[in-house]
């Protein structure tokens, strides 16, 4: 009996010994339809080393800076908003990675050496077609005119977006906005339009709780990330509308953590920046790829978003369609990795007084 | 008297007695010592030296003092009425344009703190600055960008050239030093903390308060009934300490939301009208009514196990002397809970005070708490002296309660089970 244990023992040790030539890696994303679609795009076909265990936060570079201070790092590849990847790579807390590969092919430069390029998401309003029987809301004006659409609005907790969005309902052109927000007049008007429905919003902090506010009916519009508004209304066929105007387009990219597993965190990072992964994850949420030749691959395979009972075109669905561009505001990640914090805690004010 | 008593009581091998018990006790001492030893360490590594840390970190600025040490020698020169000299400019051009690594990065961080687009500038500038050969320095340096002209910026500098501040407690309490470094209130669109602050101790109160009224019926039926019903009942007040905390906060989000339960019931019943519904969600309001039902067992114990000792005997004795229920009660029973009442105070009003996760989920724009904004700078503007600043107040207002506590009411009389 004794000698069976030890058998069993040392033959788990040999076994732990030869898998960790080949590290396993903790991917750390958003959670909800988001995480899904990666996890269909990328994850699973993911064949090297013995697996990737899948991670949800909240956005912040907190948590990556206390593992990397404390020369703890349990995070290996984390999706990051744009000034996070500014400031992270900054500080020192990415490694570097090698362009060469996807820089000429990108839609937009990369906005720092340590990403790789995944996709195009946007804030943009939305809501219920059940909640408007007679006339619609068609622009952010509307979202932003309690008196002709009454009711409650629901927006997210921080400032981003909303600023740019306010500006443009205020009656500033959607490609002159960052003009506008660098002079202090520009965020003082800004807020003097967030005045106007302060008492009429409910905050989220969660991607999945606007879908969840608008579909109880708490609120009859609500800003959302596009990609959940767009599952819902293409997986689970929900009666959504988007309001395409001063849709604010924002970058997402990935990174690998510095002291985490690094080969292996890279060697992932080029799998899932491919352009055959990009245009991969459309299928199961409309994000726009961030590279060129994801979009050709796109075209040609449209119906390209995998549904039941027979594929959707997904173009339409995304933020980088032509005809949402044309009305969207393109996020600055320099303007807010400047002025963030003051404007954080100014939107801390308005909200709390 | 004999020998023995003026000089000193010797043991049988001719030790002096005293002597001989001060060894056999500082044995004894050394054994308790080595006994409670790894819990004093594990109290040391996981609860003192990170709160020693974070007290520090409060006050350092020492960071950005080894990234322009040349620089801010040469600053206490600049006599602040125009721009700096070519000297000043130039010695702030070598010192972004040979810093190594990531110091040019971590330093824009904590200077966007005393005046935002530091960060952009020296980014940019450490690009361009290669590219620059040779002197004079300050146009070219203007050419790059031209905040490098503006006052507003080189006069920051000037809060960061000590290596402590105080300047993150300043803006913890929603002050903050100007550009002549003098203490001034922070702008009135950026002052949320002193209003937070208040808010904190309001809610914690209150929900203190509501714990006790609802707890200390609860207490008393528990701690009277048979047996056999009161396990039962203890069991209902244990349950949602087994379930998750997120789980219990999104079960009441469901109640009560304007569209829940509890409001479509109300209008149902025709007690309110369809557009009346009452917003018990998203406001302080929430937070006050989610967080008093997470932290009633905190109060309901303590009072229990008090409550227990207290001998039936008492008030029957009160009673048969001829005291009105309500007087007996008052009278004996009351201050014979005291110690409960006041353990489970103290417990709930901790707790409360730095409560984070419902008043993210519920509390919506004013029902944000101090935790909140903590955890904000902590995980966004990744601005730590100023956490490390917020929890330190909190910490500091906590031991001033407690002292008040142990002045007023006596720690001894505090019964936690």
């Amino acid at each position: 009996m004794f000698k069976l244990i030890k058998a069993t023992f040392l033959g788990l040790i040999a076994i732990a010994f030869t898998a960790s030539s080949y590290a396993d890696i903790t991917f750390v994303s958003w959670g909800g339809a988001s995480t899904n679609s990666q996890q269909k795009a990328y994850i699973d076909t993911w064949s090297k080393g013995s697996g990737v265990t899948v991670e949800n936060y909240n956005g912040g570079l907190g948590e990556i800076k206390a593992q990397v201070e404390a020369g703890n790092v349990t995070w290996d590849v984390v999706d990051v908003l744009p000034d996070q990847a500014i400031t992270g790579c900054d500080e020192g807390l990415f490694v570097k990675v090698d362009q060469s590969e996807f820089i000429n092919d990108m839609v937009v430069p990369p906005v720092s050496d340590c990403v790789v390029p995944q996709i195009f998401w946007a804030y943009t309003a939305f809501y219920d077609k059940a909640a408007f029987p007679g006339k619609k809301p068609k622009n952010i004006k509307d979202f932003f005119d309690v008196k002709k659409f009454p009711g409650k609005r629901g927006i997210h907790t921080w400032a981003n977006a909303l600023i740019e969005m306010a500006l443009v309902a205020d009656g500033v052109k959607a490609s002159k906005v960052y003009d506008v927000m660098s002079t202090p007049e520009g965020i003082d008007r800004a807020f003097a339009k967030l005045d106007t429905i302060k008492d009429h919003v409910v905050f989220w902090s969660a991607g999945s709780k606007p879908l969840e506010l608008v579909s109880s009916g708490e609120v009859v519009m609500a800003l959302a990330y596009n990609g959940r508004i767009g599952a819902a209304v293409l997986s689970e066929g929900k009666d959504f509308e988007y309001i395409w105007d001063a849709t604010v387009l924002e970058q997402e990219y990935l990174v690998a953590i510095k002291g985490g597993n690094e080969k292996e965190a890279l060697e992932f990072m080029a799998h899932a920046s491919t352009a055959q992964a990009l245009a991969d994850q459309a299928k199961y949420i409309p994000y726009g790829p961030m590279r060129k030749s994801s979009i050709d691959i796109i075209k040609k395979g449209e119906p390209w978003f995998i549904k039941e009972g027979g594929n959707i075109d997904i173009l339409p669905h995304m933020p980088t369609a032509p005809k949402v561009l044309k009305r969207a505001v393109i996020a600055d990640p320099v303007w807010w990795a400047d002025n963030g914090a003051e404007v954080s805690e100014r939107f801390g004010a308005w909200k709390g007084n | 008297m004999n020998e023995t008593t003026t000089g000193s009581i010797l043991t049988t091998e001719g030790v002096p007695l005293k002597v001989s018990l001060q060894k056999a006790e500082r044995r004894n001492k050394i054994r308790a010592i080595l006994l409670v030893a790894p819990l004093l360490l594990f109290i040391l590594f996981t609860f003192l030296i990170p709160i020693g840390d974070m007290l520090l970190r409060s006050v350092d600025d020492s960071y950005i003092n080894t990234v322009f040490p040349k620089t801010f020698k040469e600053y206490k020169k600049w006599d602040r009425q125009d721009l700096p000299s070519e000297e000043l400019y130039k010695t702030m051009f070598f010192e972004v344009k040979d810093s190594e690594g990531y110091a040019i990065g971590k330093a824009s961080t904590r200077m966007n703190y005393a005046k935002s687009g530091w960060k952009s500038l020296l980014k940019k500038s450490k690009r361009k600055f290669k590219k620059i050969e040779e002197g004079p320095y300050k146009e070219q340096m203007i050419a790059i960008d031209k905040k490098w002209a503006d006052m507003e910026y080189w006069k920051a500098i000037g809060v960061m050239v000590d290596a402590t501040t105080a300047g993150y407690y300043l803006n913890a309490v929603d002050l903050k030093y100007n550009v002549d470094k003098e203490v001034v209130r922070q702008k009135e669109n950026r002052r949320i903390y002193n209003h937070t602050w208040f808010k904190t101790f309001k809610v914690s109160v209150l929900v203190m308060v509501f714990c006790l009224m609802l707890g200390y019926p609860i207490a008393y039926l528990l701690s009277t009934l048979p047996l056999k019903y009161s396990n039962l009942l203890m069991i209902c007040v244990l349950l949602p300490f087994w379930t998750s905390l997120l789980v219990r906060t999104v079960a009441w989000m469901v109640m009560l939301q304007q569209k829940g339960v509890f409001n479509n019931l109300l209008v149902m019943a025709n007690v309110i009208s369809d557009d009346s519904r009452f917003k018990l969600i998203y406001n302080e309001t929430a937070t006050i009514i989610f967080i008093t039902p997470i932290l009633l067992p905190f109060m309901v114990l303590p009072l229990y196990s008090v409550m227990k000792t207290i001998s039936p005997n008492y008030m029957r004795a009160a009673l048969n002397l001829g005291a009105s229920p309500m007087h007996a009660f008052y009278k004996i029973y009351m201050p014979n809970s005291v110690p409960g009442v006041s353990a489970g105070c103290l417990l709930v009003f901790i707790i409360a005070i730095g409560y984070y996760i419902t008043p993210e989920l519920v509390g919506g724009k004013d029902g944000q708490m101090v935790g909140n904004w903590i955890a904000y700078h902590l995980k966004t503007t990744l601005n730590w002296g100023l956490c490390a600043s917020l929890g330190a107040i909190l910490l500091a207002m906590m031991t001033v309660l407690y002292w008040a506590y142990n002045k007023i009411v006596g720690i001894e009389n505090i019964k936690l089970g």
